[in-house]
């Protein structure tokens, strides 16, 4: 089932592929239809998902470069089962809203579900190996939406992402080259191995597991991007057409914290509890820095971009919180910034196709020729501030009060972030929406058509359903948040200070649930 | 009778070989007396590889994994020996295949040029082969000579003349220098026989061995050269940029196989014992080949002397496996497998491009060959990726089976300078990509290739990416192809 999910829009790409290029009015529906084959997959995944069970489940393992170790194993838990959806709910979305890629529209279809392939495998796989590949291989297709289909500046962008990236997965390969090694020195038999639920085994010294915890680190560092490794994003996001800019930010930029929650914590445990205070204190700068700059951002899309560096930045501190309200708190808030973002990223690229224009200050009083689609902004700028009720809230709450007890400090000054969010928020969609209509361009502004409508909505629901009901996905990703706690106090004697009661409101309701 | 003293031959082990030299000499004869087509001559050649090619599978099949000591033991053909041979002869049909245009605008010297690759393709396997120093030297010479000649073979343009010069001349110091270390290895150990050295290494102990080292030292250095290691690649920028397109490809393919088989044998056949003092040295040109290659790769302007810094990079991710001892002779073999086809791949493509005889090639020649040709610009991109080691293709494969044994053989630090090069290096790859798809063409007009190089870029281009995705025959392959 897995190994069907991750290769369905691999064969989907062959198809489109296979189509004449000049039948050109085909390849986009074709390939939208064909990004509901793994959505529905997914689907299936998730509900039959067993939500009792901490360990990796439909676990899948075929022996692929047998004189290596390497083998293509795939399983799903707590940790990724979101992922996987949320990537497979915001490929057709994107797909949908690509009416405006006008060249070269079959190999930018193609790249598409190139891409979801990656994704969903770097999600899945349960062999280092097979990680690494999925994780590298994603750079080729992405690379090419953001350089070739990307606005003025577009082969710059494209390159910086992709150096920048392509650097912190070298170092990612070298950690990953000693764990192998690392077992071979440690089995009988002398083989070598990537498999992560073997290497989970190892006696790692903790001097050798402070120098994999920063290779590794900073490959997902770079990819989240932890402040200060986050300058290529707002390049890579203002460059990237659309679609390029919702997946980036609703899903790749989830891979750096996934790597950091599903690898460096449980491969690394005491070097996780020792440089805890690092990597906490870089993601508040991250969450106070991103926001700062986001206020004074004149292009709206370069404002959701640094937004995203200070949302990251509450996912990275929960994580490095250690508590289970934090982790549960990570785990959610990946999903969720993915929807809202997502939903942001859309609704700027559809101010673009009408205006060509990114500049807040171009806009005004949008709000009167355009209602629904200021409704749309202003429902999803709420979510993105945590209002309660939506989904960003049950997030981000779960982040601050995880992290209260372990960094209390360190909290506080996260705190303001919410705050910093609901200025440049609001603010922007004052300048854009509110008001008087500016200009003749904007009182002629088209409202949000029906098919952009169809597209947002499905969003709205699920902020909408995640903010009421976060159980869900909590109570999914309960048992495997609480495995990695247990692995890390057992392997060191850092214990997890309970999680508090407020947190518990959202916990217990999941289990009532179910 | 046969003479007592005359030792018998198995001639049959040496078949490939015999039907290059024979096939050679076959087509000088020809050539001289009915004076057939440049395309009979072409074609007769790919027949006369394809040949020596089936009976280098045949005597893989049939003959003893040790091999059998031929010439009273100067050659062996082991599994390594066995398997530089395919490698050798497969790129050569591969790079012989694109060469058609090549061939015809050297017209009535076209014979001379078709010999000459058949002699360096037998000349360097020999050296592959040689258990004795003396024997590696013929064949490096017979291979290297043969390739000083095609170097210049177009004959037209000072860039032409330039490089075969410069090649012949720092080529032929390079020799010495091999040469003179074979002497002081004499000197030190009594014989020049590699298993003989080994034998006087199990019964004697060397209380002082400065001349042996030295001996070691300047050999090691002759092969550099010949791979073209920093910093024995000065010469390479400007023979990969004057000498005529359709060959440079082939030239560096061979002499990479044969020179590195070599260093190989030497290295780890006959000086094993030995690997303390000499590991350190290799790793540092490894290192310092890496880190240049890449670097002058990035600031080059033309594509033949990109390619030719990133054949020095390439040389040093190579040495990296070699460095790290007797296992990690297989991912030597595999990388060399993988990276001579990509090699003569992207050359041949840029003989398309550019014109089978021509000297030079800027990059923004390049500009927007998706429009010109989107099948060479795939071909070109697959290959460039591959040498970027990119996953889902052979050359990730043979980069991480380099880091897998050079970790095991405790050279971390190697390894990670081999991991950040090889970030760097992306970025040149990347660099002409960029230039082939996302910059406005320089004419309108198509750039169009003859079948036979179509078939071996086609061919080319999907080993690369089916090897890099299921890579397992392949790695079983040289998994038996260590020196022992």
């Amino acid at each position: 089932m897995l190994t069907l999910l991750v290769l369905t829009p691999l064969l989907g790409a062959v198809v489109v592929a296979l189509i004449p290029a000049r039948r050109r009015e085909l390849h986009l529906p074709l390939g939208m239809a064909l990004s509901v084959a793994p959505l529905g997959l997914a689907g299936a995944v998730f509900f039959s998902f067993d939500a009792g069970e901490a360990s990796f489940q439909m676990v899948e393992k075929v022996v692929w470069w047998e004189p290596w170790g390497v083998s293509w194993q795939l399983g799903v838990d707590g940790i990724s089962l979101g992922m996987v959806a949320l990537t497979a709910i915001l490929f057709p979305l994107s797909l949908a809203v690509s009416d405006s890629i006008s060249h070269r529209r079959k190999a930018f279809v193609v790249a598409m579900l190139f891409l979801e392939t990656g994704l969903i495998g770097t999600f899945l796989a349960l062999d280092l190996l097979l990680f690494f590949v999925f994780f590298e291989v994603i750079l080729v297709p992405m690379y090419l939406i953001i350089g070739v289909w990307g606005g003025e500046r577009r082969v710059y962008a494209a390159v910086k992402f992709f150096i920048y990236t392509a650097f912190g997965s070298a170092l990612l390969l070298a950690a990953i080259i000693a764990l192998a090694v690392m077992h071979a020195s440690q089995t009988p038999d002398g083989l070598l191995s990537f498999d992560y639920l073997a290497l989970l085994a190892l006696d790692i010294s903790p001097t050798a597991q402070m120098w994999l915890f920063g290779a590794f680190a900073l490959a997902f560092a770079i990819k989240v991007p932890l402040f200060p490794f986050h300058t290529w994003l707002p390049d890579a996001h203002v460059e990237a057409p659309t679609a390029g800019s919702v997946l980036l930010a609703g899903v790749l930029l989830k891979l750096g914290t996934y790597g950091l929650l599903r690898f460096n914590l449980t491969l690394f445990p005491e070097a996780t509890v020792s440089l805890v205070p690092v990597l906490a204190v870089l993601a508040v700068v991250g969450i106070i820095y991103g926001a700062v700059v986001a206020i004074v951002q004149p292009d709206l899309k370069k404002l959701v971009a640094y937004s995203s560096v200070s949302h990251l930045g509450f996912v990275v501190l929960g994580i490095f919180a250690l508590t289970s309200a934090g982790l549960q708190g990570a785990v959610i808030q990946n999903v969720n910034h993915g929807l809202t973002t997502g939903a942001l990223f859309l609704l700027v690229g559809m101010l673009y196709d009408r205006r060509h224009t990114k500049q807040i200050s171009d806009f005004g009083g949008l709000a009167t020729p355009a209602p629904l689609m200021a409704g749309f902004f202003l429902f999803m700028a709420f979510a993105s501030i945590g209002l309660p009720g939506l989904n960003g809230f049950v997030g981000e709450f779960l982040v601050l009060v995880g992290s209260f007890p372990s960094l209390p400090a360190l909290t506080v000054v996260a705190a303001f972030g919410v705050v910093l969010a609901a200025i440049y928020m609001l603010w922007a969609y004052q300048r854009v929406f509110t008001g008087p209509v500016s200009g003749a361009e904007n009182r002629k502004l088209a409202d949000l058509s029906p098919k952009e409508t169809a597209v947002l909505a499905p969003l709205a629901a699920l902020v909408l359903l995640l903010g009421l009901y976060p159980g869900i996905l909590l109570e999914r990703t309960a048992p495997s948040v609480e495995a990695i706690l247990d692995r890390i106090e057992q392997h060191t004697d850092y214990q997890a200070p309970s999680p508090g009661r407020l947190a518990d409101v959202f916990l217990s309701d999941s289990e009532e649930d179910s | 009778m046969i003479p007592e003293a005359f030792p018998e031959i198995a001639w049959s082990a040496l078949a490939p070989e015999l039907v290059l030299v024979f096939g050679a000499v076959a087509l000088l004869l020809l050539d001289v007396q009915r004076k057939p087509g440049v395309k009979v001559l072409w074609v007769m050649s790919l027949v006369i590889l394809a040949v020596a090619l089936a009976l280098g599978v045949w005597q893989w099949i049939a003959a003893t994994p040790e091999g059998e000591p031929i010439f009273g033991g100067m050659l062996l053909f082991d599994r390594s020996a066995a398997l530089a041979r395919l490698v050798v002869l497969g790129v050569t049909i591969q790079a012989m295949a694109a060469a058609r245009s090549l061939f015809a605008h050297l017209g009535n010297r076209a014979a001379e040029g078709l010999a000459l690759v058949l002699l360096a393709a037998a000349g360097f396997i020999l050296m592959a082969a040689s258990q004795n120093l003396v024997m590696m030297f013929l064949g490096l010479e017979m291979g290297s000579i043969s390739l000083y000649i095609l170097a210049g073979i177009a004959g037209d343009g000072v860039r032409s003349d330039e490089a075969a010069l410069k090649y012949l001349l720092l080529g032929a110091v390079a020799s010495a220098v091999f040469i003179y270390g074979a002497a002081l290895v004499f000197a030190g150990t009594g014989s020049l026989d590699l298993l003989g050295i080994g034998e006087f290494f199990a019964r004697n102990l060397l209380l002082s061995p400065a001349v042996l080292l030295v001996g070691i030292g300047l050999l090691t250095a002759g092969l550099s050269f010949k791979v073209a290691a920093a910093p024995f690649h000065v010469w390479a920028p400007d023979v990969y940029q004057g000498a005529p397109a359709g060959i440079v490809g082939y030239m560096a393919a061979v002499a990479k196989v044969g020179g590195f088989a070599a260093l190989a044998r030497v290295l780890l056949s006959g000086f094993e014992n030995f690997r303390p003092d000499w590991a350190p040295i290799v790793a540092g040109i490894a290192a310092l080949s890496m880190v240049v290659g890449a670097l002058m790769a990035i600031i080059s302007s033309d594509i033949r002397r990109l390619l030719a810094y990133s054949g020095v990079a390439h040389a040093g991710f190579i040495l990296t496996g070699l460095a790290s001892g007797v296992e990690g002779s297989s991912s030597v073999w595999f990388y060399l497998a993988v990276y001579t086809v990509q090699l003569v791949a992207a050359f041949s493509v840029i003989s398309v491009v550019g014109g089978a005889a021509s000297s030079g090639s800027d990059l923004s020649d390049y500009r927007g060959l998706y429009r010109r040709s989107p099948f060479l610009a795939l071909v070109l991109s697959v290959a460039l990726l591959g040498m970027a080691g990119l996953p889902l293709t052979t050359g990730f494969v043979a980069k991480l089976g380099v880091f897998l044994w050079a970790w095991r053989g405790d050279l971390e630090w190697l390894v990670v300078v081999a991991v950040v090069a090889s970030a760097m290096a992306i970025y040149l790859y990347l660099r002409v990509i960029v230039i082939m798809y996302m910059q406005s063409p320089v004419g309108d007009d198509p750039v169009l290739c003859d079948r036979p190089t179509s078939w071996a870029l086609g061919a080319a281009t999907a080993v690369t990416v089916v090897l890099g995705v299921f890579p397992q025959p392949l790695l079983r392959l040289v998994e038996t192809a260590i020196y022992l």
